[in-house]
């Protein structure tokens, strides 16, 4: 019984801190109706800004988190006005999510250039000794998390309900033009939210860093939960949110001390997946008032791309020989790059299918990479069976995992799919970990052989070159075929206005099916030719940063475009290679290009290089 | 034949009767206009026949076949395919293509057969191109063929969606206020357009607003207000109508007396 309640008390403190990001969420998505997966970056910059200023030696710690706090807020004011409030208006829901998950990785490499990559601790603000209460042993800095959580959140509550400017703040969020026109300034009202939001979050980070070491990208860690909690509870909800945060709190540590501590994670993510099968809309009723499409119908993407007629089969092929050509003028040490970039292309392919053409956002790639990865690689390394074989295996084993995680994501939309699909990814990534016995675990698969197909052995560079590139021009032509006919149109039409385009007769769940079928295959590929490529397979190759990556590269090149990934993958992976430079900063230059190609670029370098029609519609008296 | 046979149709909106016991029947072949003032029904009762909403209660056959509880994309395949009040072409695709999408029910070719360019496909690809153009030239739409269907005029896009409709090959269309934002020429021009739709047999279901294109291209009027079938008839019959009167041309008459 006492270990029990020690659990739970545990749990609750860890809660706390998921609750805190998770009112975050809530606030931003309250307000803009977006999902800001910056949010855990906030409680990093507030936690390491926070040990600093301590470091310094000179402030009391009450001063120097009030400060870090304010750094905080000030920075999160700085990215609201320069980059996510003016995108509110420009973007689509998806490249908005996309857009804060640049500006995680932004955040992630400031972090990387200021404090670099160790972890780091600081001392509990009133001393290490536990408190006894009722029996149970209590860490002081888990009461101090509670009740900075408990604050924090009356305050919120307090502010939104009983002051003037938020119940501004809630008139923006319920309908921001009518809120607009009787005078509330919008601009204001979103970059106080932000702000706010990015003060919350230190405030979580700054109190929770006495209990963990935390390092410059954990802000991932605490997105995920955050974003985990606040679905639990209702998209939209503060109660909500801060009940989601608890819960999966209380949920992973009874996970951990009852079943394994290498599960508490997939079983955390299970218990999501479920929860969103039985209750879509979160688990407080009533709490998550669906908002209406009206935005996404303001915000729906206009994108007029068309590749035809022989100019673009010039093109095409130009880039083809061009790519052909590539290893005879570059260094050998580039080669090996280069075959990873066309390799993460293949994926990229696949993302485009599901997230260019159909509009399904997909924040688990990895996980489909890591399914065909590993099943190919364990099969080839255990079991002896032909590369061939093993890829198809780990193809098919990717289809059903797609089939299975459909039943859940086909009825979700916008966020709540983002979330599913990023839930899958991190439960492959904690299996990867947690079977060592058939993964490695951490240490990952060593000795996996060489690509080999029909008797030949792509053992060389030069070898898997050629056959990736052969791979990936067979699959842009084969993928080009279909979404030129009636397979592209049928997605164009679910992508956006699935109940006209099921008036129709197109069966929207089974061309949702299908794009996330073949992505997921794709992906699958691109993970057992990474596998085979390297002789050796390890988690951090195939887990969920890998899936924003991937995205990155997609945006990058312009999505709906098949070959405009191509030129993602290539800028990503060489970029940080070629200028040495660069590579520290990698992370940093990274989010930078992501942040900026989606403010400047939304339709991607291809999308926005390639010359396009434009046909004038003449009104009949001028013609 | 009978097309179109609505009994008993109700649905429920948080306590209020959006549709209550309202039962019709359309003749195959014809044009029936479905009227009534706004908020009384028309496009709840398209929604309803449609699949788009679920019903509280009745039934729906279509040429003998009931439909009700069937998903959209079923009813759609049976042969029922519509357009919306407020015009809802595809955004990111051409005229032509939105036509094309609207052929979605004639593809004999999946998406494998598309991908591999077989030439079956591609065929049934120039076949439908061909078709789409033709309709277009109809529909005097073919200057905009290749121009962003959210860019054409208010007017055009729902003449987009009925040509997108009418691509489908269906056996009974439902149109939803086709020529809201139509001027005098082209409202004309519309119900020219839907003499044509019943010469090639297509059993027509329309809600109009604008009364001389009712009366002139209407085999039968269907008259609803607050949710109830008020009257059911020919033009004729249905104009003179006392309950008809009250409800709806009383009101037009009174506005029309006060300007």
């Amino acid at each position: 019984m006492d270990q029990a309640a020690q659990i739970v008390i545990g749990g609750l403190i860890q809660g706390s801190v998921f609750a805190l990001v998770a009112l975050g969420f809530a606030l931003v998505h309250r307000v803009t109706g977006v999902i800001n997966l910056a949010q855990g970056g906030f409680c990093i910059l507030g936690a390491l800004g926070y040990q600093t200023l301590l470091a310094w030696g000179v402030l009391p710690w009450p001063l120097a988190a009030a400060l870090a706090v304010l750094a905080t807020a000030l920075f999160g004011l700085a990215v609201g006005a320069v980059a996510f409030v003016p995108a509110l208006s420009r973007l689509s829901n998806s490249s908005l999510l996309m857009l804060t998950a640049g500006l995680l990785i932004v955040i992630d490499g400031i972090a990387l250039l200021a404090w670099g990559s160790q972890p780091y601790a600081v001392p509990p603000f009133s001393g290490e000794q536990p408190i006894a209460l009722l029996g149970l042993d209590i860490p002081s800095q888990g009461l101090w998390l509670a009740g900075l959580c408990a604050a924090v959140s009356a305050a919120t509550w307090w502010v939104l309900a009983r002051t003037a400017p938020g119940r501004a703040l809630l008139a923006c969020a319920d309908n921001a033009t009518a809120a607009a026109l009787v005078g509330i300034r919008l601009r204001r009202m979103r970059l106080a939210s932000f702000a706010a939001t990015a003060g919350i979050g230190a405030i979580g980070g700054i109190a929770v860093a006495p209990l963990m070491s935390l390092q410059f990208n954990d802000g991932h860690f605490f997105t995920n939960a955050g974003f985990i909690a606040v679905a639990l509870g209702g998209m939209g909800s503060l109660v909500g949110a801060i009940a989601g945060g608890l819960f999966l709190g209380v949920a992973e540590q009874l996970a951990a001390g009852y079943v394994s501590g290498l599960f508490a994670n997939a079983l955390a993510l299970s218990l999501l997946l479920l929860t969103l099968l039985w209750r879509p809309q979160g688990l407080f009723a009533g709490a998550a008032r669906r908002r209406l499409d009206v935005r996404e119908e303001v915000r729906a993407d206009r994108r007029m791309l068309r590749f035809s007629g022989w100019s673009a089969a010039v093109v095409a092929l130009a880039a083809l020989l061009a790519l052909a050509a590539l290893p005879a003028v570059i260094d050998a040490g580039t080669l090996p790059s280069l075959v990873i970039a066309l390799i993460l292309f293949i994926a990229v392919l696949g993302l485009d299918v599901v997230m260019g053409y159909a509009g399904q956002v997909n924040l688990g790639q990895a996980g489909f990479m890591a399914l065909g990865g590993y099943t190919a690689a364990i099969l080839a390394t255990a079991w002896g069976i032909p590369p061939l074989l093993g890829t198809l295996a780990g193809m098919a084993v990717a289809a059903i995992a797609a089939v299975l995680l459909s039943a859940v994501t086909l009825r979700l939309r916008g966020a709540y799919l983002a979330l599913a699909t990023l839930a899958f990814g991190l439960m492959v990534d904690s299996l990867v970990v947690g079977l060592p016995d058939l993964t490695g675990g951490p240490s990952g698969l060593v000795g996996i052989p060489s690509f080999a197909a029909f008797g030949v052995t792509f053992a060389t560079p030069a070898a898997m070159y050629y056959l990736v590139l052969g791979l990936a021009a067979a699959l842009v032509l084969l993928l080009a075929g279909g979404m030129r006919a009636g397979f592209g149109r049928a997605l164009g039409a679910i992508r956006t206005d699935p109940l006209a385009a099921a008036a129709l007769g197109i069966n929207v769940a089974r061309y949702k099916l299908a794009a996330i079928v073949i992505c997921a295959v794709l992906g699958a590929l691109a993970g057992s030719l990474y596998a085979f490529d390297f002789h050796y397979l390890g988690p951090e190759m195939v887990a969920t940063p890998r899936s924003f990556e991937l995205i990155a590269m997609l945006v990058l090149g312009g999505e709906g475009t098949l070959a405009g990934g191509l030129l993602g993958a290539l800028l990503l992976t060489l970029l940080p290679l070629e200028v040495q430079a660069l590579a520290d900063d990698k992370v940093l230059v990274e989010g930078l290009v992501l942040v900026a190609v989606f403010l400047l670029a939304p339709a991607g370098l291809l999308g926005s290089l390639w010359p396009q029609r434009r046909i004038a519609i003449l009104p009949e008296a001028a013609r | 034949m009978t097309a179109l046979a609505v009994r008993h149709l109700g649905v429920t909106f948080g306590g209020l009767h959006a549709v209550s016991d309202v039962s019709f029947d359309v003749a195959e072949g014809s044009i029936t206009a479905l009227i009534g003032p706004n908020g009384a029904g028309k496009t709840t009762l398209f929604n309803l026949v449609t699949g788009v909403v679920r019903p509280s209660a009745g039934t729906v056959t279509l040429f003998g076949q009931p439909i009700l509880g069937l998903r959209a994309e079923a009813i759609a395949g049976l042969g029922l395919l519509r357009t919306f009040q407020t015009a809802r072409v595809f955004p990111g695709m051409t005229t032509r293509e939105n036509l094309l999408a609207g052929a979605h029910l004639l593809l004999r070719h999946g998406a494998l057969a598309q991908m591999l360019r077989l030439p079956a496909a591609r065929r049934e690809e120039r076949i439908l191109a061909e078709r789409a153009d033709a309709l277009l030239e109809l529909l005097g739409l073919a200057r905009f063929a290749d121009a962003a269907a959210t860019e054409l005029p208010m007017g055009a896009q729902k003449l987009v969606e009925v040509g997108r409709a009418l691509m489908g090959r269906p056996r009974m269309l439902l149109l939803d206020e086709p020529a809201a934002g139509l001027n005098d020429s082209e409202t004309a021009e519309l119900s020219a357009l839907l003499r044509a739709i019943r010469a090639a047999g297509i059993t027509v279901l329309i809600v109009e607003h604008n009364m001389a294109l009712v009366m002139e291209s209407a085999d039968q009027v269907a008259v609803l207000d607050a949710g109830t079938l008020i009257a059911h008839g020919t033009p004729e019959a249905v104009r003179a109508h006392p309950r008809v009167i009250e409800a709806y041309l009383g009101v037009a008459a009174r506005q029309g007396a006060a300007a």
